[in-house]
């Protein structure tokens, strides 16, 4: 046993180098402000008050929040369908139907972004589809709407995996037992099938939650600098005005804020076990 | 932790150098030797870097970036280079900051070809720190086809509050440009640190992002423009130069109210590993030859007086971009003042999000 917990022990250095220090350095500049000439540092709350006191960047925290809920929903809602119905085709089909949703993901997500901005912006080639049906042109580069369509399309796969691979092992006969007990196919979906894939679910809206909520390249390429997300605002704080203190309280007021999201979900995702098991 | 930086930049630095092989065809005194450069994308002409490195026998690592704050926070991280091609106001912070080493002007013979529009600027007027790269202006890009030209004579960078253009215009994603224009507009100093005027202008910005979709773009806009994305752009004279070039159908005006004249130039920061061959890339770059190829490619006014004139009558010749407007009054080149920055950059987050 020793010997396994001495292989442990490049990762352990790998992750206090590359996850915990970066982590205590976030948290080292949300706490503190670049002093004047006598004090170097100065240890203070400032960075948190500003931005709890700033309407408008509170206002950027709702709409990210908001982007990325919507998201998440829209994902479970194409998402869970289409890894049900994966589920059930027969075994050649099913890796056939896993290749091609995971087909685009072998393009790195910023080069997939960029595509849908040449597709989107006028004279692309949504814009001159709609043109010919009578309906266009319409601008769609630059609205919520378009970064939310985007975020969909690049997150849509970890979603259906996640519910996939839960949906696939789950045991049939439990399916066959609600059939002979005299449930029909609605009643067996809704009471068997999917309160078992609920965990499929959680960890699927956990993988797209997160990134949804964080994202900068998405909003800044397909919403053109109008659409506002909280990652932009960070990036902004890090990259241009170059004041870490207030970049950093920012990360950690949102991490903080996805760390309770997550707890609560888990939760959620517990208490249901409870009762699967109950019944 | 800075330390840490430095550790990690240096073992980049030795994968980076283990894996270029030098090109041995010539036998100069840098022979095997590595420089690193740090400017601003697009603004090169790739033929350019290998010329250097086949006649010096050198390897060149290429570094681009796309704001002067960021390449500013990355060479604060610990990175370092040799040689580095920051804008006016950042040189004069650099200066301030003590972070550049005097060049040695004997080295670069090719300062005799400066451009009467580049030299005494006044953020380092004898070139002790700085040679010129390329130079220009902020003006606008309009579509000749969709936007009134007297709508631009009238109302200025006002247009850009025009509502008969909403969602038809291309604003410039960096606080000291969108500021500047706010001020111009309304009459002020673009290096104003009056807060009522600073309010002022931040009010007239959350104006146009209020009432007028705009997108907030950077280097996007040359595609965007070229391809005729939208009616109206704020673009640097380089980039407008290619737009043009690009698309007929769009013109340049500079208004009258003033803009921004800018310069960026080359330097040697204190910890660059070898000052000798940076002096020699500069020298280079002020070449007629790769002046040339350069000021070329990017579509940016030459710092080379001899490039200048030769472009502008040939290639660039009816291009009004090309060379900027000069002894005009109400322009102005911007100053580096530490707390207008940091200003101005947190309201320019808010005006974005608002």
């Amino acid at each position: 046993m020793k010997k396994f917990a001495r292989m442990a022990y490049p990762y352990a250095i790998w992750a206090i180098v590359m996850i915990v220090l970066p982590m205590l350095m976030i948290l080292f500049y949300a706490f503190s402000t670049q002093g004047n000439d006598v004090v170097q540092v100065r240890l203070t709350l400032d960075n948190f008050i500003y931005f709890l006191t700033e309407p408008v960047l509170l206002k950027v925290l709702a709409t990210s929040f908001k982007i990325a809920l919507i998201t998440t929903v829209i994902c479970v809602l194409i998402g869970y369908p289409a890894a049900y119905f994966m589920a059930k085709l027969g075994n050649k089909y099913q890796n056939l139907m896993m290749l091609l949703i995971t087909l685009p993901t072998w393009i790195n997500m910023l080069v997939r972004t960029y595509a849908w901005l040449g597709m989107l912006q006028s004279g692309g080639l949504f814009d001159t589809v709609l043109g010919y049906l009578g309906i266009g042109p319409k601008q769609m580069i630059g609205t919520e709407g378009a970064v939310i369509f985007v975020m969909v399309y690049n997150f849509l796969p970890f979603m259906i995996l996640q519910i996939y691979s839960q949906l696939i092992k789950m045991d049939t006969s439990y399916l066959e037992a609600a059939a002979d007990l005299g449930a029909d196919r609605v009643q067996s979906f809704w009471r068997v099938t999917f309160p078992l894939s609920l965990p499929g679910v959680i960890s699927g809206i956990t993988l797209v939650f997160l990134p949804a909520a964080s994202t900068f390249q998405i909003s800044q390429l397909i919403g053109q600098g109008s659409v506002q997300l909280i990652g932009n605002v960070i990036e902004n704080y890090f990259l241009t005005t170059g004041d870490w203190n207030k970049g950093s309280a920012i990360s950690l007021i949102m991490a903080v804020i996805i760390i309770i999201s997550m707890y609560l979900t888990k939760k959620a995702d517990k208490e249901s076990a409870g009762k699967r098991r109950a019944v | 932790m800075k330390k840490l930086f430095t550790v990690i930049g240096a073992l980049s630095l030795l994968v980076l150098s283990g894996c270029s092989n030098t090109p041995s065809n010539s036998d100069s005194e840098y022979q095997g030797q590595t420089l690193k450069v740090f400017n601003w994308g697009e603004y090169i002409e790739p033929s350019v870097i290998s010329d250097f490195e086949d006649q010096f026998g050198v390897t060149v690592v290429y570094e681009t970036f796309l704001s002067n704050e960021a390449m500013y926070t990355k060479v604060q991280t610990g990175e370092t280079y040799d040689v580095i091609v920051p804008s006016d106001y950042m040189i004069e912070r650099m200066i301030q900051e003590d972070m550049l080493q005097e060049l040695d002007l004997t080295k670069i013979p090719n300062i005799e070809n400066l451009a009467e529009g580049v030299k005494n600027l006044p953020y380092d007027p004898d070139n002790t720190y700085s040679v010129p790269y390329f130079w220009g202006s902020v003006g606008i890009v309009y579509n000749k086809n969709n936007v009134d030209i007297n709508d631009l004579e009238n109302e200025g960078w006002a247009i850009f509050q025009d509502t008969d253009y909403a969602g038809r215009i291309y604003m410039y994603d960096s606080e000291r440009d969108s500021f500047m224009i706010a001020f111009k507009s309304l009459g002020y100093s673009m290096n104003t640190s009056d807060e009522n005027e600073i309010q002022d202008a931040y009010d007239w910005l959350v104006q146009i992002n209020d009432t007028m979709s705009p997108a907030y773009v950077t280097d996007e806009v040359i595609d965007a423009m070229s391809s005729g994305q939208k009616d109206l752009a704020v673009v640097y004279s380089g980039d407008a130069v290619t737009i043009l070039m690009e698309n007929e159908e769009m013109a340049y005006y500079c208004p009258t109210e003033g803009t921004n004249l800018w310069s960026d130039a080359m330097v040697i920061p204190k910890n660059a590993q070898n000052p000798d061959l940076a002096h020699e890339f500069i020298n280079f770059i002020l070449s007629y030859d790769a002046s040339y190829a350069n000021s070329e490619y990017a579509g940016y006014a030459s710092s080379n007086a001899e490039v200048l004139e030769e472009l502008s009558e040939g290639e660039f010749a009816g291009n009004d971009a090309y060379i900027p407007r000069s002894n005009y009054d109400k322009d102005e080149v911007f100053v580096y003042n530490k707390e207008l920055t940091a200003k101005l950059s947190e309201l320019w987050v808010k005006v974005k999000a608002h």
